[in-house]
Formats: C-alpha cells, structure tokens, sequence
C-alpha cells in the first residue's frame, strides 16, 4: 500500500502559528530569531576574519558595510531584537524543558478544560518576557536609529 | 448545531460521496479529528456558532495523509503508540498475568498519572504539533505522554526500558514546548506536561544516575472471592459438543 | 477475483468484548500460536464500548456483606425473570477475576481510602457493587484492552473492514466476507473459528444514546446466515439521556444520589418504586418517566419538541460532581449549556441496550435452530444472547458480560482449535460470488430507481421511535411492522450514488440499512406477536405479565417473506418467578 503524502506538513506549516495558543506564536519567533542570530552569527565571523587579512580589506568591508545605508542599523537593530527575544524565551524555555517548572502538577481534568501547562504560571512568564523585551527593544532602536540616549 | 452535524447533512441531502469519519458523536471516541478554521479539532464537538464565520473551512488534518476528502491515514500515529511499549511491565510477568491478587494503588497514586489516561487517541496533537510537521519520524506529543502515563504508574516496572525509547534522537529531546498539543486537546490530557515530565524522568536517569523506581508489590486480597455459603460456582466448564436446550 | 486471506481465529467487532477475547487468546498463546485477526468496521478504539459510563459489577467483597447469590438474584429478578439462570451463575461467579485482571493490566480503578478497589451503587443492585472509574469505565476498559494488546506482534488488524456475510456450510462456519474500506477491495476472510462481538442495534431508533456504527451487523449477519436470533423485542430504553440527542448521562449519577423531578418539583419514583426510588431498575424507572409525561407533569423543549424530566445534581455539589461525575458534567454543557452543579440537566429515556441477539449457550457457541452448537462460530458481548439479562439489564451487567465472555469465548477458542474437532480451512464456497455480486452489481447498478437510502434510514427511525418505544401497543407495533415491511421492499430500489472505490460510506450507509430495516422487523413483529409486559417490552394493551404463556425466549429466523417465530424455554435452576415489585 503506497502511503500518502502528508498533507500540509514542512517548514511553513511549522511555523503557522495562526489560531493557535500563544505558547505556539513564541515558539515559531524563537526559531525565526534562532535562523536571524545564525545568519549574524556567520556574517559576523566572516566580517572579523576580514580584520586578518589587513587594512585594506577591512576598509572595503567597512565599506561595503556602511554602503548598505539606514538597512545597515536597521538590521542591527532586528539582530538586537532577536538576541534579546531568543535569550530571555530560552531561559523560559530552560525552565519549562529541563527543570520543568511553569507547568503545573498532574490534576484531575474539570469541564470546561484549561491545561495547566498552558495557566497562569506559563501565561505570566511569556507576557512578561514579552513586555521586557520590547521595552529593551525599543530603547535600543531609538539609540541605534536615532541616536538618542535615554538613560 | 456542530460541524459534524453539517457534515452530516450534506452527505445526507446534497453530496453522498463526501468522507469524513464520525462515531458517537459525543467526543469520547476521537474518529472525527479535522481542521476546522485552521485549528485541529472534533467535528462533533465544535459548536458552529463559535467559529463566528458564514463559510466554515473544513480540511483534513494536518500532517497526516489524506485517503480521501476528510479522512486522513492514522496507521503512523498508531505505529508510533505502540513503539513506546505502552502496556504495564513487569519484572515478573505471572504476577500480572496468572495471578488472583490485586495491587493496592492510593487515590493520591492514581492521581498522577490519571490525567494523562483520559487520551482518546484522536490524533490532533500529533497533527498540531510544529516537530510533526517538519520530522516524520518523531514519535509524537501522543506517544511520550502515553509513555509518561505508564512511567508514573506505580504498578509499572519498565521505568529504564521507556527511558531508552525516550531518549533517541526522534524523542523527546524534539519537542520544543509549542503546547499545541495541549491547546487542541479535547479531554485535557495536557501533553506538553507529559512530555516536560518525562524529559526529567530522563535526565534523572542520565544525569542524576538515579536507579529505577520500583513498582508496587501486590497485596494479599482480602478474601479468595470464593463464595462463603451456599453452593460453589461450577468451574469454567466448556463440556463437549453442544449444549441442547430442554 | 476475490482475495482469499487466512487465519486460525478472526474476532469480528472490536469493543469490549472482541478485545477481550483477542487479549485471552494472545495470553494463552505462545509465539506459535494461532494466527488471529482482529476485523472492525471502525479503527481500534473507536468502537462504542468506550461511551460505557457508569460501572462493572462484581462481587468483589463478599466478606462485607455481598454474595455471589445476591447478584445471582438481583439480575435473574431485574431481568424479569426471563434470564437462564445457570448462565446467570456462571457469570456471576467469573466477574470478580476480572475486575481483578483488569487492575494488573494497568486499569485506573477508582480507590478506597486503604487504596483497594473501590464500588458504588447501582440501580437494581442490592449492594454497593458497581465497580467503577470515574465515570467512564468503559472507556478505561477499553484503553487498558487495547494497549495490553500492544504487547503482542503475532495478531493482524483490519481496520475499517467492513463484513457483509457470514458462510455457514454444513453446521460450519467456513469464513466470511468484507468491503475492506481502504481500498474498496472485497475479500473472504477464510477461518476455522471466528467470534461475533460486533455490539446491539440501538441505532434503529432516533434518540438514542449509542453511536452511528451500532447498527446490528453482527446480528444481522447470524440472521441472513439463517441462524436464530433471540429476545429481539427486549430493547432497554435507559432514562436519563439527553435532550435532545439521547446521549447518555450514566446511571452512576443516580447512584451518587441525583434525583429524578418532575415539572411540579416532586421526586415522583416514590409513586412507583417506594423502596428503590431513583435506583430501581431501568425498565421501571423509564416507565415511570414516561408516565409522568404522559399524564402532563413533564417539560417540553420548543427545538426539538421532545419532552422531559429533569435529573436534579445540584445537591451533590461541585466537589462531588468534578470528582465522581466529571463526564456527565461536560456532556451537559457541551451539549446543553446546562451545569449540573447550578440547573437540573433535562432527560427522557433513550435507546441504550438490546438484550436480545445471536443464540448463543453457556459457552459463547452460536446455536442453531436445533439447538446445536456450530462450529466454529462463537458470539459474545451485547450481539449474543446467553440469556444472562432476559428482558430487562441490570446497570453495570454489561461490561461484566462483555468482559466475562470475551474471555469464556477466548479460551473455547483455543481448545476448539487444539482439539481433534477443529475442521481445515475450507475452500472458496460459490456463495462468495454470489455475496460479491449482492454487494456491488446490485447495489450501483440500480440505474432505475430514485429511493434515497438516507430518507429510508430517517422513516425508519421515526416509526421506531414513535411506535416501538418504552410503552408499546397493538395499534402502533401493528402499523410499525406494516411500515417497515415498506420500507424493506422500498430498500430493493435503492441505489448507491457514490461510484468511488476508496473510503465508500455511501455504501457502507446502504448495507447498514440493509440489516437494520431486516432486525426492525423483527423487533416490531416480535413485539407484536408477545401480548404481556415484561422488562423492557411493556404493553398497554397487555400490562401485567403472563408467566403461564409467556415465560419463553422468542426465536426469530430469516425466511423470504420475513422473520418466522418460534420459542425455546428459559432454564430456571434457581428461583422460581415472583412479582417484581422495587
């Protein structure tokens, strides 16, 4: 019997957060930030390397670099971003995977059901990460962007 | 008025080749698991006048291969259930088997694994969960809570056996915590606390070199069950050819 | 060409008691052991056994009171006499193994304090004896059945399989025919046992609380074979199930103290039941109900234009609710809207259990009209008729039948097979292709007819829930059986509109109707011919029972023009009938 293709399975469905919980949108935000801090991660490695082969080709990197205009701080800016979401949802997910806390113990279901694993505790984590990170954000775009210092 | 009714109704009045599958309408046997708005549910379950929507999207369920219109092939899913050896283990196997004793299990014990047993096997986490989607072979919010259930179960001795099954590259180690699975979940088994729990059971044993946990002792029973007064029950008698009425 | 597959023992049907029966044969069974197949129209652990709610019975603490005699005497009393009362013993005295077996195979039995097993009351039960696991044991029982199976690798499954006949040649059981579903593909299975565990009809009536699969297959297939078919009129009618779709609130719910009331606020089962109130036996307690309604003291919901009573909870309490009852609490406001534990949940009797089915004896055999046994062929579970319930089952019997016979039948399984007696699997018979033809030639190419099989389905339920329901008369069951007789001969023309091969449940539709409108008849017919009240089957016409004419089983056998009657006595070993009075 030949089986079937799956049916909408693969990268996108993975990462189609729509209508489901909000445990399952940060998950498909870590993956994307993990990607973007992958890419800066070998962009940045090729970039220092450039520093060993002498001044002049740091100066045409820099230049390169530079050429790119505002897209330059602006994807420093995302990078940033992503830094600070994938950092402070990993401690979440470090709490939730190897120490199990957040989760809630083993209950008897009751109608109308509301898993702990999705309560209070889990709730409380993600909202708050989510706030302080886009306060850290937005601090760090008005410096990178604008200039300003505040604080 | 549910999608499962609707469903109904249209292969009734309009369109008889429409297939989805349903049985008891009242979810307790998980044969109508779709995609109802993008979100695995069940048909029978889902009230329409939640999905605030006039034209309903109704696909099969994600992840899985469709045989036909709604009906999607289940045989992985089941494949995956049962890889996990989800059956209670004994080191001697006639004290489950060939014995007439009970084992003694408190309501505080049952509690910690009950949960978990409420599963109807309808498959909508496995089709809402991200990893599933993206690696075939990863056993499935399912499996490892299964596995958990019999972990946690105080007559279960296949603690180190289960641990080994977990921990592989295509187990527990892939899920990511996305709690999909325990978003969809109609009886609220809360897999994605099964699977957290298990990773510890796991790491307890790789880390911690903790030893395995063993399972109750059965207990004498209070009495044989044999009937006190009166007369004896006959004993599983079969007799030879048939039996003629009088 | 029809494919020919092989095996030792086929179970046809996959609820409690065909996976009981699988698991005993796999447990007695070494490696080498028979092959065995388990066949089910729906995939494993779909099957209706798992919306069994309230509990097991079992004597399972004699030394506090209870006795293997008293639940002797509770069912042969509940089944109004009519049960066989060695088979009653013989069940009996098996139940307590069970419920103990189940425990080591991982079941979750609810607890007592002390951690051992826990039981609770149950109508028509004089002790507190109903086994039970929250509120859904037969869902628990059927998980833990299931996985146990997991265990075993030398078993096939065929899911989604569906059977159309059985052939029964010479007093043998040679194999049986299928749709497999998947592939539209028609096989013969070729088997030198096999066990009918495919479940009752209950889906014969609208408002019921069984599935859409449990349309009497099993039956149906004993009966086009030509076998006898018994108690058919004996159709329980449970009480509380649901406005407005008949789903089941359990019995258990009745047993943790819930109240029956009725539009005036009064627990009215006090008129008609003093001693047991709200747990006296179904039949009693639907009669009840019915009455009330008839005489006007009943609710009516403007929907669906049913008419109910109410199942008061609300002085149980939230933590009792969500501990003992936590099912029934979302079926109502799923379905509802109503929480038990702040309105009273609206409730009328519904289709729930068929007492009647295939003849079978002590040991699960199917028997003939001469009353010997066939061989090779076994039926256990609701679709067989031992007779353990008679005409009316006691709550928390029949996952205790199912469980008990799965295993009787398991084990006769394995010695039949052993034993000199067990006969070669047999060749081809010409009936296949004959089967073969019925099934697909006739049924799509029925270019002239414009019957639509689904309007067919909705009549006959209707009839069935107008005429032949808790209370019957000879006005009613006499239209009945004249309606349904048209509609069987309306079901000639039908045609199957739906031309794929893969996952075809047009066809499945149209061959269920097929059995249902035949079973129909002998219900309606059946109930006609027996003019008393007994158990389930109550008369208006003839309301007291009648044990000098009527103290038989009706046995009812295919013949072209329909079903012919004939009787077999009930063996009494134990107690003589007396009033049955709660």
């Amino acid at each position: 019997m030949k089986k079937e293709p799956r049916y909408k399975s693969g990268l996108i469905s993975s990462l189609n957060p729509f209508g489901y919980n909000v445990e399952r949108w940060s998950y498909a935000l870590h993956r994307v930030t993990g990607v973007v801090l992958i890419g800066y991660l070998m962009a940045h490695i090729f970039e220092t390397f450039e520093l060993s082969m002498g001044n002049t080709a740091w100066t045409n990197t820099m230049n390169s670099l530079h050429s790119l205009g505002p897209l330059e701080l602006v994807g420093l800016w995302i990078v940033a971003g992503s830094a600070l979401y994938h950092g402070a949802n990993g401690i979440r997910l470090l709490l939730n995977e190897m120490f199990g806390k957040l989760m809630g113990r083993p209950i008897l279901p009751v109608y109308p059901y509301s898993p702990t694993s999705l309560g209070e505790n889990q709730r409380i984590a993600v909202w708050t990460i989510t706030g302080v990170v886009l306060v850290l954000w937005v601090w760090a775009g008005l410096y990178l962007l604008t200039g300003l210092r505040v604080v | 008025m549910t999608v499962l009714d609707a469903l109904i109704e249209v292969r009734e009045k309009r369109d008889s080749s429409l297939g989805y599958r349903h049985s008891c309408g009242m979810g307790i046997c998980g044969s109508c698991g779709m995609t109802i708005e993008g979100v695995p549910r069940l048909a029978c379950q889902t009230q329409v006048s939640i999905l605030k929507t006039d034209i309903i999207r109704v696909e099969p369920l994600h992840s899985m291969g469709v045989m036909r219109d709604l009906v999607v092939d289940i045989a992985p899913f089941v494949a995956m259930h049962k890889s996990v050896r989800p059956y209670i283990m004994r080191r001697n196997i006639d004290e489950r088997d060939n014995s007439d004793r009970e084992y003694r299990v408190l309501s505080e014990e049952v509690r910690r694994f009950l949960q978990f047993d409420y599963c109807i096997m309808c498959g909508l986490c496995y089709s809402a969960c991200p990893t599933v989607a993206l690696d075939p072979a990863y056993i499935g919010p399912q499996a490892i809570a299964q596995s958990y259930r019999y972990m946690a179960d105080p007559r279960d001795e296949g603690w180190d056996q289960r641990i080994d099954l977990l921990d592989t590259s295509h187990g527990v180690w892939r899920c990511h915590v996305a709690g999909a699975c325990s978003f969809v979940c109609p009886k609220d088994v809360d897999p994605a606390k099964a699977i957290q729990m298990a990773r510890k059971e796991v790491l307890k044993k790789r880390l911690l070199r903790r030893k395995a946990r063993v399972g109750a002792q059965p207990v004498p029973l209070s009495s044989s069950g044999v009937v006190k007064q009166g007369a004896k029950p006959p004993p599983l008698d079969f007799g030879e050819g048939s039996v003629s009425r009088k | 060409m029809v494919e020919a597959i092989d095996h030792d023992v086929i179970i046809v049907g996959s609820g409690l008691a065909g996976l009981r029966a699988a698991a005993q044969v796999l447990s007695l069974s070494s490696g080498s052991g028979p092959s065995l197949a388990v066949i089910s129209k729906l995939a494993l652990m779909r099957s209706h056994s798992v919306a069994a709610e309230g509990g097991t019975a079992a004597v399972l603490y004699p030394e506090e009171g209870d006795s293997l005699e008293l639940h002797a005497w509770d069912t042969i009393k509940g089944s109004d006499f009519l049960a066989d009362q060695d088979s009653v013993w013989k069940f009996v005295s098996l139940c307590p193994e069970e419920m103990r077996q189940l425990e080591r195979w991982g079941m979750p039995w609810s607890r007592r304090e002390d951690g051992r097993i826990a039981q609770r009351p149950f109508g028509g039960h004089s002790y507190d004896r109903a086994t039970f696991a929250q509120d859904k044991v037969g869902f628990f029982e059927m998980r833990t059945l299931y996985d146990k199976l997991q265990e075993h690798d030398n078993w096939s499954r065929y899911d989604e399989t569906f059977v159309t006949s059985i052939v029964v040649e010479d007093g043998t059981f040679k194999g049986c025919t299928a749709i497999e579903l998947k592939t539209g593909r028609f096989v013969f299975f070729r088997a030198r046992a096999a066990v009918i565990a495919t479940g009752g009809a209950g889906q014969l009536w609208k408002f019921t609380a069984t599935s859409a699969s449990v349309t009497g297959d099993g039956i149906g297939l004993a009966y086009r074979a030509g076998l006898p078919i018994e108690d058919m009129e004996f159709m329980q009618f449970h009480p509380t199930g649901l406005i407005p779709r008949g789903i089941l609130i359990t019995e258990g719910a009745r047993g943790e103290g819930g109240y029956l009331v009725n539009s005036k606020g009064e627990r009215f089962l006090e008129r008609y039941a003093p001693s047991k109130m709200e747990l006296a036996p179904r039949d009693v307690v639907s009669r009840s109900i019915m009455k009330e309604i008839g005489e006007g003291r009943g609710f009516k919901d403007e929907d669906s234009g049913l008419s109910f009573v109410h199942l008061d909870l609300r002085h149980l309490g939230r933590e009792k609710i969500d501990a003992k009852l936590p099912f029934i609490k979302e079926l109502s406001m799923k379905f509802t809207g109503v929480d038990p534990v702040e309105e009273p949940i609206p409730i009328k009797p519904t289709a729930h259990y068929t007492m009647g089915g295939i003849r079978v004896d002590n040991n699960g055999r199917v028997l003939d009209e001469l009353s010997q046994a066939v061989r090779g062929l076994w039926a256990a579970g609701e679709a067989a008729c031992v007779s353990i319930h008679g005409a009316n089952r006691l709550g928390a019997n029949s996952t205790a039948e199912c469980l008990v016979y799965g295993r009787i039948v398991g084990e006769d399984t394995l010695r039949y097979l052993a034993s000199d007696n067990a006969h070669p699997i047999g060749n081809d018979s010409s009936f296949v292709a004959s089967e073969e033809d019925r099934v697909f030639r006739g049924l799509f190419r029925n270019e002239t007819s414009t019957e639509d099989v689904y309007v067919l389905k909705a009549r006959l339920k209707e009839i069935m829930d107008k005429s032949v329901y808790v209370f019957r008369d000879e006005a009613g069951l006499t239209n009945a059986v004249r309606e349904v007789r048209e509609l069987k001969d309306k079901y000639h023309g039908v045609r199957v509109t739906d031309g794929s091969g893969v996952f075809n449940y047009n066809l499945l539709d149209t061959l269920e109707v097929g059995v249902m409108l035949e079973l129909a008849e002998v219900v309606a017919q059946g109930a006609l011919n027996r003019r008393e009240s007994r158990g389930g089957h109550a008369r208006l016409d003839y309301p007291q029972r009648d044990d000098v004419n009527w103290l038989k089983h009706t046995l009812a056998q295919r013949t072209e023009d329909g079903p012919s009657f004939s009787s077999a006595p009930v063996r009494i070993t134990m107690w003589k009938p007396v009033e049955r009075k709660y």
